[in-house]
């Protein structure tokens, strides 16, 4: 009988805690983008939905999701570590030439795009929900209330989105990081459906096809926002 | 000498069940006790590894490759023949037996042959168990195909990859030992001489060809299972690495070498392409069912084939055997390809080709038809030569691809030294002076699995050992003796590499020793060996050490044992004064150029007793009895 | 035709090596690349130099014994198609070839292109085989076996062992190597047995060789001489997965 530890330190293993949290996250990033594309129904819609997260089961609901969020990331990332550790340690001698056939700048850049992406969470993070990386934008600010039909008075996250669009370096960061998002999830969604051992032949052209597909349509869903802000179609 | 063949009594179908059971057995506790090395990890040696591991004994296993699925058993493509019946078409094991000793033209034991018949379904049982992916029918059961022009469908097959399959099950059994600790397994250890202690075979002398350590290997007995000789030839479809270094050293510590000039000729290889050529590949005689095989009627016609009109072409085949025409016999046409040849007719660069062109049968049945048949061939031939034999006839010239001779073995596959076991390609028991298409690894791994670990265990049940170690006399003089041949090939520091002597001996040996011989060009290749063999040991050059990986001493080492091997094998073709099988002499021959065998003085084994280098080996006859078949004629017609 | 070659030279496994050039002249285009090194070494023999080492035998593409990476792609740019099988009309006059060794930790170089793959029998070793003594077996008829299943198997035992597939990953992984043993007799009855564990043994045996993880580049497919599917390696991952879980080893 092998203990835990043995098979837990795998690679597979490692590969199976990437593929799953790497999914989750993606699921993640599906309801984010959802509750992003309230913007174009206006002001209303989207603060409403910011207030129904913070209350939801009277406030517990987006501590829970955010714990899990931390824990699921936190495995990504630990996993990420440890096999680009591994996979470095491989080939410690590298070639004079190589000549790609299959792989892509996206499956190659992995670890750096999420890299990027992850200093770009934390950022993203100090910005919209700490308030502290753009403190002029807040939503939690003094005299940036917005008052529901139903009268209750909430931040006012739509203007904080409209504001902080139109500072163009943040956008163009934010633009950028939506790039690498795209270029990770380009590679990421099919592989982990390969990691976890799809092999049915109908199913496994159609992941491949669609993986990549799904991972530039988050990325320009997630662009769409500042881009309308920008062109003036969302005010 | 008196050669023992140990030939059980009894009914020819009874030897076998008879000889095991009269054979003593080692008690499973005292299996431990006994060691073996296995030298070589083919088919042969590896299932034999593997079984007698699994039996309990301590065995050393040796290969020159950096791994043991690599052996030359692995370009095997056809397939295995086996007694199975399962297409209810008559075959049995009398039929494989009589259809062995017939194709091996009368010159090979019979009670060995029917043993091995009778194994042979064994072998399939074994090898579906250990996951070879052997071709099914739909309906889940073994498929098999006809081959070699027999009348019954007994061969079974994986893909075109049958060899390998094999291989590796055999392979993967060994590694299962390995990882159990029964087998220990030395990668890059090329053997160099055998150790005999008070008549017995105790052990080896080994080189690694990493570092250059030689060193003994002590054991109870000692298998052999190091393959054939073809790469005398220089030319050949055998693997690079394939010589005869280990059986040529057993003969010179005493084993009997029997029949070296059975070699066989597959008529259906690529040409060479130049002098820089190093190998032939072989593709499907199958080729020949639908390929027309011509060459220019004019001598020196350098014209692209297609510019050569009807008129002017020469389907030779068709000429000199209307009845049989392109399907002749693998001799018959190896031999005539040959000739055309000599006769300065042969195409492609050198003069060294035959046409085979599917021109007509493309006319006749489409293109598509052909593609459905022949299409991975087809595709071999275009990555090999550039051209496509669509449009263009393919060039085939024969080559050397099997050797039926080998070191002198009795019923129990012991040479004359006891202790010392030969197995597969190695010995000469099973196939007579020609080898039946598919036989090869049926012959291999019935050895390896179902024959070794019997009479072994015999063997060892005798008793009588002594302790030996590596300390033994017999044993540092080997290793003395093996140190001082490197570090003399090294001091030569001449000027001829050893691929240029080898490529010389290689050509002389096709020439004078190949698929057809004379009296004449016997003596003078008997008198040319010598000379070049004088030549290397004063002019070559092997750059670097021998304490490091050096290729080309590899090479030197081998090269020295086939020069001396080569007068061996002249020496056999020069005494064996008729044609049966492989070895064909222009002296006996029929009317219509079939083989004609002396029965009357040549029915027998010629097993040569080392005397020296450049003296004359000494001949023990064992003559061949056929109790259970008729001597006949081979006939195609 | 003429050629400039740069070949990775290194006297043993502790020296430390470096690209060096070599011009060729006159090679033919019908010359396989094996070929080609071999008018080389001779012509480096006549000069008193050490020739280029490099793993060869059976030069029919079959026993995986050759291997070189080749302007950047392992046993060069023709797909499906050993070292020994490629021929010189691939190249042109004029042409800059460089010729390395396999890379890998797992592989280390031996002399200039040959490399210890023995790590590869060492994860065979762990499990690639169905634990059958010979003399236990039933007629190999008893079990049908549908023919798809057959024919999967085959697709995977086509693996000749010679480690394009680990030389290809830009993580050297084994993966391809493996799968393809744990697929071959994964998809036979006489497989079943011993399924679970053999999938168990045999990666964690290719993780303490020293290979790499899979990140799903396909390089190996692509590279491998025997077009074996990256679907081997997906079902291993479940294999591996099913027996991990299930915890029995």
């Amino acid at each position: 009988m092998r203990a835990f530890g043995e098979v837990w330190r795998s690679n597979i293993f490692q590969k199976w805690v990437m593929a799953i949290t790497g999914l989750l996250l993606f699921l993640f990033l599906i309801g984010h983008l959802s509750g992003n594309l309230l913007i174009f129904l206006g002001p209303e819609h989207m603060n409403e939905y910011g207030h129904s997260l913070r209350t939801m089961v009277h406030g517990a609901a987006i501590w829970l999701v955010r714990g899990g969020l931390l824990l699921v990331f936190v495995l990504h990332v630990w996993s990420a570590i440890r096999l680009s550790q591994r996979n470095r340690s491989a080939r410690p001698e590298r070639y004079a030439k190589v000549d790609s056939r299959t792989s892509t700048i996206a499956s190659r850049s992995m670890a750096l795009s999420g890299l990027l992406m992850l200093v770009y969470a934390i950022y993203h993070l100090a910005h919209f929900t700490w308030g502290t990386a753009h403190a002029q934008f807040y939503a939690g600010q003094k005299g940036w209330e917005y008052t529901l039909a139903d009268g209750i008075v909430v931040p006012d996250v739509y203007r904080m989105v409209i504001a902080s669009f139109h500072e163009p370096l943040i956008t163009a960061v934010y633009i950028l990081a939506m790039i690498l998002l795209g270029l990770h999830l380009n590679h990421a969604i099919a592989s982990a459906f390969q990691t976890l051992g799809v092999t049915n032949k109908r199913i496994v052209p159609v992941i491949r096809l669609v993986g990549p597909l799904l991972g530039i349509g988050v990325a320009i869903g997630f662009c769409s926002v500042p881009l309308s802000i920008i062109a003036g179609l969302v005010h | 000498m008196e050669l023992n063949s140990n030939i059980p009594g009894g009914p020819l179908q009874q030897k076998w069940d008879q000889h095991r059971a009269d054979l003593k057995l080692v008690n499973p506790a005292n299996k431990r006790k006994y060691s073996v090395i296995v030298v070589g990890t083919g088919l042969a040696g590896a299932s034999a590894a593997a079984t007698l591991a699994e039996l309990g004994y301590n065995v050393s296993a040796f290969t020159y490759h950096d791994s043991a699925r690599r052996a030359h058993s692995i370009a095997a493509q056809g397939g295995i023949n086996a007694a199975k019946n399962y297409q209810n078409d008559g075959d049995s094991v009398w039929r494989l037996f009589y259809d062995t000793v017939k194709g091996g033209d009368f010159r090979a034991r019979e009670a060995n042959v029917y043993r091995l018949a009778q194994v042979s379904t064994s072998i399939i049982d074994q090898c579906v168990a250990q996951g070879v992916p052997f071709a099914r029918e739909y309906g889940g059961y073994l498929s098999n195909r006809s081959f070699g022009g027999a009348q019954v469908s007994r061969t079974f097959y994986a893909r075109g990859q049958t060899g390998q399959q094999l291989l590796i099950g055999a392979y993967q059994a060994m590694m299962r030992q390995v990882g159990l600790g029964k087998v220990k397994l030395y990668n890059k250890q090329e053997m160099m001489d055998l150790i005999v202690v008070d008549g017995r075979a105790r052990g080896i002398v080994s080189r690694d060809m990493v570092t250059g350590k030689i060193e003994s290997y002590m054991a109870d007995a000692v298998i052999l299972a190091t393959g054939g000789y073809g790469n005398v030839f220089y030319l050949s479809t055998n693997a690079k690495a394939c010589n005869v270094t280990a059986t040529y050293r057993a003969h010179k510590r005493g084993a009997l070498f029997a029949n070296p000039c059975y070699t066989q000729i597959h008529p259906t290889c690529i040409p060479q392409s130049g002098d820089y050529q190093s190998k032939l590949t072989l593709m499907s005689e199958s080729l020949r069912n639908d390929g027309r095989i011509w060459v220019p009627k004019a001598k020196g016609d350098t014209r692209s084939p297609d510019q050569i009109p009807e008129s002017e072409r020469d389907y030779y085949l068709e000429r000199k055997y209307p009845s049989f025409g392109n399907l002749s016999p693998r001799d018959i046409a190896s031999r005539a390809a040959k000739e055309a040849c000599d006769d300065g007719r042969g195409v492609g660069p050198g003069g060294l080709g035959v046409y085979l062109d599917f021109a007509d049968a493309i006319k006749r049945l489409g293109q598509e038809v052909i593609a459905d048949r022949y299409g991975n061939l087809f595709e071999m031939y275009e990555r090999i030569t550039g051209e496509d034999p669509y449009k263009v006839p393919m060039r085939i010239y024969p080559a050397v691809h099997y050797t039926m001779g080998g070191l002198w073995v009795d019923y129990d596959l012991m040479s004359n030294v006891p202790g010392l076991f030969v197995l597969g390609e190695a010995n000469f028991s099973d196939h007579g002076a020609n080898r039946l298409g598919a036989s090869a690894l049926m012959q291999g791994l019935a050895d390896g699995y179902f024959v070794i670990p019997y009479t072994l265990g015999g063997y060892f049940a005798k008793g009588g050992f002594s302790t030996v170690s590596n300390d033994a006399p017999e044993a540092r003089a080997a290793v003395t003796e093996a140190q001082n041949k490197v570090s003399t090939l090294l001091s030569i520091n001449g000027k001829r590499s050893p691929t240029s002597f080898h490529r010389e001996l290689g050509s002389l040996m096709w020439d004078k020793c190949g698929m057809a011989r004379n009296e004449k060009g016997l003596t003078e290749a008997l008198k040319r060996i010598p000379e070049l063999r004088d030549e290397f040991w004063k002019n070559l050059t092997i750059p670097g050490t021998g304490t490091e990986l050096n290729q080309s001493l590899e090479l030197g080492l081998r090269v020295a044992d086939f020069l001396e091997f080569a007068e061996l094998m002249c020496t056999d073709a020069l005494h064996r004064n008729e044609s049966c099988g492989g070895h064909f002499r222009e002296e006996y021959q029929t009317e219509d150029g079939e083989a004609k065998r002396n029965d009357d003085e040549f029915c027998y084994a010629a097993a040569w007793e080392y005397t020296g280098v450049g003296s004359k080996p000494t001949l023990h006859k064992e003559p061949l009895v056929f109790e259970n078949v008729h001597l006949a004629t081979r006939s195609y017609k | 035709m003429n050629l400039r070659l740069h070949i990775w030279r290194q006297a043993g496994p502790d020296a430390t090596g470096m690209l060096k050039t070599y011009d060729v002249a006159n090679v033919s285009e019908h010359m396989s690349f094996l070929e080609m090194l071999d008018v080389l070494n001779e012509d480096l023999i006549s000069k008193g130099e050490i020739p280029v080492a490099f793993d060869h035998d059976c030069r029919e593409g079959i026993c995986g014994t050759c291997g070189m990476v080749i302007n950047g792609r392992p046993h060069g740019p023709v797909a499906k198609t050993t070292v020994c099988q490629l021929h010189m009309r691939t190249f042109k006059d004029g042409d800059e070839i460089y010729i390395e060794p396999w890379r890998a930790r797992a592989f280390p170089v031996m002399r200039d292109l040959v490399v210890d793959r023995g790590s590869l029998d060492r994860i065979i070793q762990k499990g690639g085989f169905v634990s059958v003594n010979t003399g236990n077996a039933q007629d190999g008829n008893t079990i049908p076996i549908s023919k798809l299943d057959a024919d999967r198997a085959m697709d995977a035992a086509a693996c000749i062992g010679c480690g394009a597939c680990v030389a290809a990953c830009p993580n050297a992984s084994a993966m391809l190597f493996t799968a393809a043993k744990v697929g071959h007799l994964a998809s036979l009855p006489q497989g079943q047995a011993e399924r679970s564990t053999r999938a168990l043994h045999m990666v964690l045996q290719m993780d303490a060789e020293g290979f790499g993880a899979c990140t799903n580049h396909l390089e190996c497919e692509a590279a491998c001489p025997k077009g074996i599917s990256v679907e081997f390696i997906a079902q291993m991952n479940r294999d591996y997965l099913a027996s991990a879980i299930g915890g029995r080893d």
